[in-house]
């Protein structure tokens, strides 16, 4: 039919191919000599070849490099001879007068190459091995000029004068004697415009080359290949990002526009399937990782799938790129659009990975694919309900035409779904579906449905070996297990057992089989061989072997790891497996926020922003700083963290809603809260309670972040706390959490509970000191090494408390240690406004100084004091600064 | 009024005119025009009345102007918006002369290459016209040169860029005729610059009106009706013409009849304005008006193609098989390399059942031409007639990427996916086809029973759409009924009875009978029997008792019930407590 492809593995000689096979005349003339005429050294000539070996490699690369910048490339290859090498290319490409040339060269060609059979090959002899790398290079390159028809030669023959032509311009200021009469006439026929063009790319190869060309001269490797090495990547980004900067200043909208035209121009050499297959991947990738940043603009992208589109009309992945695109740019109809042309045209059986090509589908098509799609789109946009019932169809087409792949995806899919939605009401959407999976499962709670999807989509997963999905349903286990601890059944009532099902090495066990992934993707059989990063990358480390193993900062601020630059070349890991792995670290480092390890929660998020913070999604990459901008709050004091805020702020769109904003809000509260500014305090409250729709149940988790904080500024507020009541009464409380956290394996909420048990004990009166500070010495391991600024602080002010009523003490012998602790508290407290603690802290340094005679810095710690008084008394003042 | 003689005049000069710039389309248009004006009885040749006497009688049948000599609305057109055409040069240059045959002949690069030093308008413009066919020529070729393995690759006009500069160039010296500015419009158009082509081709109209390429190129850039009223045309009658094929393309059937009715007052016997009238007509589903004015037109004029498939889908519809197959092999004789011809092939094979070889000729037809629209839909219906599901909704979406209004396509989608099970996915492609058609009954009844599936079941979404459906004067009567069950089965019987009152009605007005009529009066005669209205319950009782059947039966003891009940045991139901 006329929507499917035909697929080919098509080998289209093109004159970049052409210039590669001139180049390997050289390499290997037929001549019988051990070192053919222009090399100089053996070291040389093993240069070329590795160089050559790059360029056949990255043959199947979308981009073809133009006459100009294989000049280029020559020239640093090449040292002393680069003119010579030069010099034969163009003279060989100019010698092609005709079509008939081209048999010719060709024929030619056939020499170079060994014969087949015979194993007797003299010592000295270069004669290219028919079965090695580059000879088969140039056996699929005469095969390939052989199967073409009369037209084919003549359309090869007019791109190559297309492609010398493109290269006279740049190459007139290095090669003056190229600049002969016909190029002139080919300058008159070009029309203005084009030359207007020329012009320009002159300009800019002359800048380039002014920068390029000094450490050139210096002739030591290691900075000549970082200019390269910087060159070639200009020149490739500018190409890949294509049109990306068109608003730009107006060199590079007329190098832009330059490149619009290669593109048309490049267009004339037909690329493989699999080449333009792998590039979209590529493309895809980029418009996941950039999101909706606002240094990525989609309208960009979108022209240049336009053009693609246009080029290529049968190519349907475009309309599935579109869509992508669309969807991150939050177009709802656009993206709607897109996505049922796409699988219109397709049937859902062009290029998708996740499906194995198996018999018999192509008859009905995968539409089943498209549910799913749709539904996770309507997922993205807000519409649970619809896109719930969309997944539960996706469930029952699935199930008819048993395809168990997109089953378990769609499983999944739905669990996800049902587990961000929550409470809302999906029973009467799951009731009126009848497929067995989800209708088992209508009179249960929404966790219990999530967790029994979960598991049959981890099921039907793991026997399809879908290493993917099987790694994020992992993952998706260890976030439920987290969320939703689960109690033993029948036990109910002060006597039953504390022990719970959910415990901490499950959670560990869940993330550590998702992270199994990166180990195990690569035996994974994908139909996507070729990725467009991968052939492309043979060229980019080209200069690897010569050049320094050292990382320098700046070299490395694309990828800003050593261990990503050695994956780069070695294998290449894919960017939905990078994203996977990603995401487990990520939830390690929630995990060890839940269980009160703030250390390594920072450590699990500084792993994901320095490793995959380029390669994952920006939504990721925003809840990573957003994590590390919040242990910065806590354990660095406010300034520091709204300096981190206002830099993530400029990395990632604040759009409304955006999780940045929600950030802002809570710190903003925190803050008022500290500095005992309560009307501020109140007005965020309802800011960030107007940021939740109005729709019941959405946003749920917001409303109740909205209603907790607003319930803890009332509670501020009426001054409300254990202190003011009595101390007897808060015991049991105290105790009982102490109890929970120890069965919940909270550790640091345990910490703290234990601090409040040490202030009860406290309360009671001086003869209860000496325990409180033995409860306190038990706690303090976990508080300092975990705690934030405020819980250390106050277990500081606490321990001082202990001491200074406790009768056995005396401060005239010991001050240094009740000192210490004030000390410490009054610093951090400063860090975090945190007003009332402080000046609670401060008052009691006074005392002691006062005790002790020293009158210096007894009033130092009473201004201290009044300080703190006058700016808790007088929150407008500060909050004048915030605004 | 314009008058007929001067009408005639500016025809005939136009005509001169155009064929020697080699606008062979807009001349033989313009021609046909010229003798669908009726002639002057005064000076009738025998040849003349001959050809247009042929047919008259069922013509006047369906013209609404019965008496054409009437005179007409005047419109308000000025006698001095319509110029004569200016007569060109008396003598042609000998290279003018050598370069239209060379054109004649095809021979396009070599006719623009005699032309190279000539400074007339008409053989510049000739040149650049010539220019502008040879790389069309040359695309052509290339298109399939290039095909690659993803397809039509990149083939473009490669002259367009030069065409571009000089036209612009000529534009900005004034020194372009409104030749030179349609050639500049096509050329802007097919570089993608739509706004700049359209003022172009305003101009080139307003300063001659008689090239219909200009028009049509114009109409085609139209694509809402916001853009036709923002133009700036002069009046002249040939924007009549215009406005009536652009109201058409725009789905406002009636506004366009009527632009044509005008025009008929002067081009009584005018081909075009009755194929057009009629296509206006088959999209208002007229269809057996529009099966005699199709035999009147093949009766004057055999061996036309175009707008034939047209017809044959009215013959395909009303399933008038020999009338097809007579009519495919006559175009198929006239000219079988012409995608109407294919098309019209195929719908016969389609008629007679043998699907995959109405493939083969609607792929043909397509070959001939990528943007056939009724071609990749019909094709479409082929597939799934052939159960090929994924192959069916792949000719649909392209037929929607051509025109994305062509409901027929959307509904096709729609019904595609409902046949895969999808129906809540197919459900956007009924919305779809609604929007662009809301008034048509059966779209609407689709859609209904898209929500109506056992999948969904989501009777109220249905119901709404039987009820949008009846509005829209379902004529096969699908919603009434479909609606009288569906709050049956909801329990609401007062609507229910409603709609099987509502439903009966229309069947009594048509004169049906049939299960559907039985099933209506049985609920009706049990439901006014619960309520205790004894008179109309027996109403309809009596109404059953015309029919033999197992009703009959039920009407009998339905009644004695009813008798029963009357006569003072008002608490017995026979029918339930039998004794």
């Amino acid at each position: 039919m006329a929507g499917l492809t035909r697929t080919a593995g098509a080998f289209a000689v093109t004159p970049h191919k052409i210039s590669v096979c001139i180049l390997l005349q050289i390499y290997a003339p037929s001549a019988q000599m051990s070192l053919p005429f222009p090399f100089s050294s053996v070291a040389q000539h093993n240069r070329l070849g590795l160089y050559l070996l790059s360029l056949t490699k990255s043959c199947d690369d979308i981009f073809e490099p133009k006459l100009e910048e294989l000049i280029n490339q020559l020239r640093e290859v090449g040292e002393e001879m680069d003119a010579w090498l030069t010099d034969h290319l163009t003279n060989r490409f100019s010698a092609l007068a005709s079509p008939d040339d081209l048999l010719n060269f060709f024929n030619d060609m056939r020499g170079i190459l060994g014969s087949l059979d015979s194993g007797v090959v003299q010592d000295d002899q270069i004669i290219l091995d028919p079965n090695s790398n580059l000879g088969m290079f140039v056996r699929r390159c005469i095969l390939a000029f052989n199967l073409l028809s009369f037209e084919g030669v003549c359309h090869l023959f007019s791109s190559i004068e297309d492609y010398c032509k493109e290269a006279h311009s740049s190459s007139a200021q290095f090669d003056a004697s190229n600049n002969n009469l016909e190029s002139l006439t080919q300058y008159d026929q070009m029309d203005m415009e084009n030359y207007a063009m020329d012009k320009a790319t002159e300009e800019i190869e002359f800048q380039k080359s002014a920068s390029g060309i000094v450490p050139f001269h210096l002739h030591t490797p290691e900075s000549l290949f970082k200019a390269t090495e910087g060159l070639l990547h200009t020149r490739k980004e500018t190409l890949r990002t294509s049109k990306k900067d068109t608003e730009a200043t107006p060199v590079a909208c007329a190098s832009s526009s330059t490149l619009e035209d290669t593109l048309v121009d490049e267009s004339l050499f037909l690329r493989t399937n699999l080449q333009i297959q792998g590039f979209l991947m590529e493309q895809a990738d980029a418009i996941e990782t950039h999101g909706s940043s606002s240094s990525f603009s989609s309208s960009s992208i979108e022209s240049f799938l336009e053009q693609l589109q246009n080029l290529a009309p049968e190519l349907h992945r475009v309309h599935f790129l579109r869509y992508l695109n669309k969807l991150h740019s939050d177009d709802y109809f656009a993206a709607l659009d897109n996505l049922l042309r796409y699988f219109d045209y397709s049937a859902g059986t062009e290029g998708f990975d996740l499906v194995p090509p198996s018999t018999g589908c192509s008859m009905y098509g995968r539409y089943e694919i498209a549910l799913l799609c749709l539904g996770m789109m309507h997922f993205r946009f807000g519409h649970p309900n619809l896109a719930l019932e969309v997944l539960t169809e996706a469930v029952r087409v699935s199930q008819q035409l048993s395809n168990d792949t997109c089953l378990a995806y769609t499983l999944a899919a739905m669990s996800n779904l049902l587990s961000e939605m929550g409470i809302a009401s999906t029973t009467c959407v799951l009731g009126s579906s009848y497929s067995p999976v989800t209708s088992t499962a209508s009179s249960l709670s929404v966790q219990q449905r999530v967790y029994i999807l979960l598991k049959e989509s981890l099921r039907r997963a793991d026997s399809l070996k879908l290493r993917r999905l099987v790694a994020s349903n992992h993952l998706a286990m260890a976030k439920f297990e987290l969320m939703h601890v689960q109690r033993p059944l029948l036990s109910f009532g002060p006597k039953a057992s504390t022990h719970h099902k959910t415990c901490p090495v499950s959670v560990c066990k869940e993330i550590r089989l998702g992270a199994h992934l990166i180990s195990d993707f690569s035996s994974e059989s994908s139909t996507m061989t070729i990725d467009g990063s991968l052939s492309s990358a043979w060229l980019k480390d080209l200069q690897k072997p010569w050049g320094p193993p050292v990382i320098s900062q700046d070299s490395g601020s694309r990828k800003s790891s050593t261990f990503f630059q050695f994956c780069d070349h070695l294998v290449s890991i894919p960017g939905s497996v990078a994203h996977l792995i990603g995401a487990s670290y990520l939830l390690r480092a929630t995990s060890w926020e839940l269980f009160g390890s703030a250390p390594m929660a920072r450590m699990n998020t500084l792993v994901y922003a320095t490793l995959f913070g380029d390669s994952s999604s920006s939504s990721d990459a925003e809840l990573a700083y957003l994590k590390l901008i919040q242990h910065l709050a806590l354990y660095k004091g406010y300034k520091d963290a709204f300096a981190a805020l206002k830099i993530a702020e400029e990395k990632f769109l604040t759009v409304s809603k955006s999780k940045i904003l929600l950030l802002k809000l809570q710190l903003l509260h925190e803050r008022a809260l500290h500095c005992g500014n309560l009307q501020l305090a109140q007005r965020i409250c309802n800011e960030l309670g107007g940021l939740a729709s109005t729709a019941m149940g959405v946003d749920m988790e917001l409303k109740v972040e909205a209603s907790l904080r607003e319930a803890r500024t009332l509670l501020a507020a009426k001054q409300y706390s254990q202190k003011s009541g009595n101390a007897v009464l808060g015991l049991p409380y105290a105790l009982a959490s102490i109890s929970f956290c120890q069965s919940f394996n909270l550790d640091l909420l345990k910490a703290s509970a234990t601090l409040t048990l040490a202030e009860l004990w406290l309360g009671l009166g001086s003869d209860h000191a000496k325990r409180a500070l033995d409860l306190l010495h038990g706690a303090f391991p976990m508080i300092l090494g975990h705690g934030g600024l405020e819980l250390r602080a106050r277990a500081y002010i606490s321990e001082a408390n202990c001491y200074l009523s406790d009768p056995s003490f005396s401060v005239s012998t010991d001050s240094d240690t009740v000192l210490d602790s004030l000390r410490q508290a009054s610093d951090e407290l400063q860090a975090l406004e945190y007003h009332e603690l402080a000046a609670e802290a401060s008052y009691l340094m006074a005392m002691v100084y006062d005790k002790l005679g020293q009158l210096d810095e007894r009033e130092e710690a009473a201004s201290l004091f009044k300080m703190h008084i006058i700016a808790l008394e007088n929150p407008q003042d500060v909050e004048q600064n915030m605004a | 009024m314009v008058s007929k003689d001067s009408c005639r005049n500016e025809i005939r000069a136009a005509i001169r005119q155009l064929s020697d710039r080699c606008l062979y389309s807009a001349a033989k248009w313009a021609g046909e025009q010229l003798v669908g004006i009726e002639q002057d009885p005064s000076n009738f040749t025998p040849a003349n009345t001959r050809f247009q006497r042929g047919s008259s009688s069922i013509r006047r049948r369906f013209s609404t102007n019965e008496s054409i000599s009437t005179p007409l609305p005047s419109v308000g057109f000025s006698q001095a918006a319509t110029p004569l055409p200016e007569e060109d040069e008396a003598i042609d240059g000998d290279f003018y002369l050598l370069a239209k045959s060379y054109f004649d002949c095809r021979e396009y690069r070599r006719a623009s290459h005699v032309l190279r030093d000539q400074v007339s308008k008409k053989s510049v413009f000739l040149r650049y016209y010539a220019l502008y066919l040879a790389g069309e020529k040359r695309k052509e070729e290339e298109m399939i040169e290039l095909e690659g393995p993803l397809g039509k690759s990149d083939a473009i006009n490669r002259e367009l860029v030069s065409l571009e500069r000089d036209l612009s160039a000529l534009r900005r010296t004034g020194a372009i005729d409104s030749f030179g500015l349609y050639l500049y419009g096509v050329v802007l158009k097919e570089k993608g610059n739509e706004s700049l082509a359209r003022a172009s081709l305003v101009e080139s109209v307003n300063s001659y009106p008689w090239n219909w390429s200009a028009w049509s190129e114009l109409q085609s850039l139209c694509t809402s009706i916001e853009v036709l009223n923002s133009l700036n045309l002069s009046n002249h009658w040939m924007k009549e013409f215009f406005l009536g094929n652009a109201y058409q393309e725009l789905r406002m059937h009636t506004e366009s009849l009527a632009k044509y009715e005008y025009l008929q007052g002067i081009f009584s016997f005018s081909n075009y304005i009755q194929a057009q009238t009629a296509k206006a007509q088959y999209s208002l589903r007229e269809f057996d008006q529009v099966e005699i004015m199709f035999e009147e037109l093949l009766r004057n004029d055999p061996y036309r193609v175009e707008d034939m498939d047209l017809y044959s889908n009215v013959l395909y519809a009303k399933e008038a098989c020999a009338a097809l197959s007579y009519l495919a092999h006559k175009v198929f004789l006239t000219d079988k390399y012409r995608p109407e011809s294919c098309c019209i092939i195929g719908n016969y094979y389609s008629l007679k059942g043998q699907h995959e070889k109405a493939v083969m000729y609607f792929r043909r037809a397509l070959k001939l031409n990528k943007k056939y629209l009724s071609a990749w839909t019909l094709m479409g219906h082929e597939y799934v007639e052939m159960k090929n599901t994924p192959a069916a909704i792949d000719a649909y979406r392209r037929a929607v990427d051509i025109n994305p209004c062509d409901y027929r396509a959307w509904y096709g989608l729609g019904q595609a996916y409902e046949m895969m099970g999808m129906p809540f996915y197919a459900l956007h492609y009924f919305r779809k086809s609604i929007f662009f058609l809301p008034n048509d009954s059966r779209l609407w009844i689709a859609m209904a029973k898209c929500y109506q599936t056992e999948q969904l079941y989501m009777l109220e979404e249905a119901i709404k759409c039987y009820k949008r459906a009846v509005n829209c004067t379902d004529t096969e009567g699908i919603a009434l009924n479909q609606l009288a069950k569906l709050h049956q089965k909801l329990g609401r019987n007062e609507e229910a009875a409603f709609y099987f009152e509502k439903d009966l009605e229309r069947m009594d007005a048509e004169g049906l009978e049939g299960p559907n009529m039985f099933e209506a009066l049985v609920f009706l005669a049990t439901h006014f029997k619960t309520h205790k209205k004894f008179e109309e319950a027996e109403v309809y009782c009596t109404r059953l008792l015309d029919y033999s059947g197992p009703e009959k039966e039920k009407a009998k003891s339905l009644l004695r019930g009813i008798r029963m009940a009357q006569t003072g045991f008002p608490s017995m139901d026979l029918e339930h407590f039998p004794i």
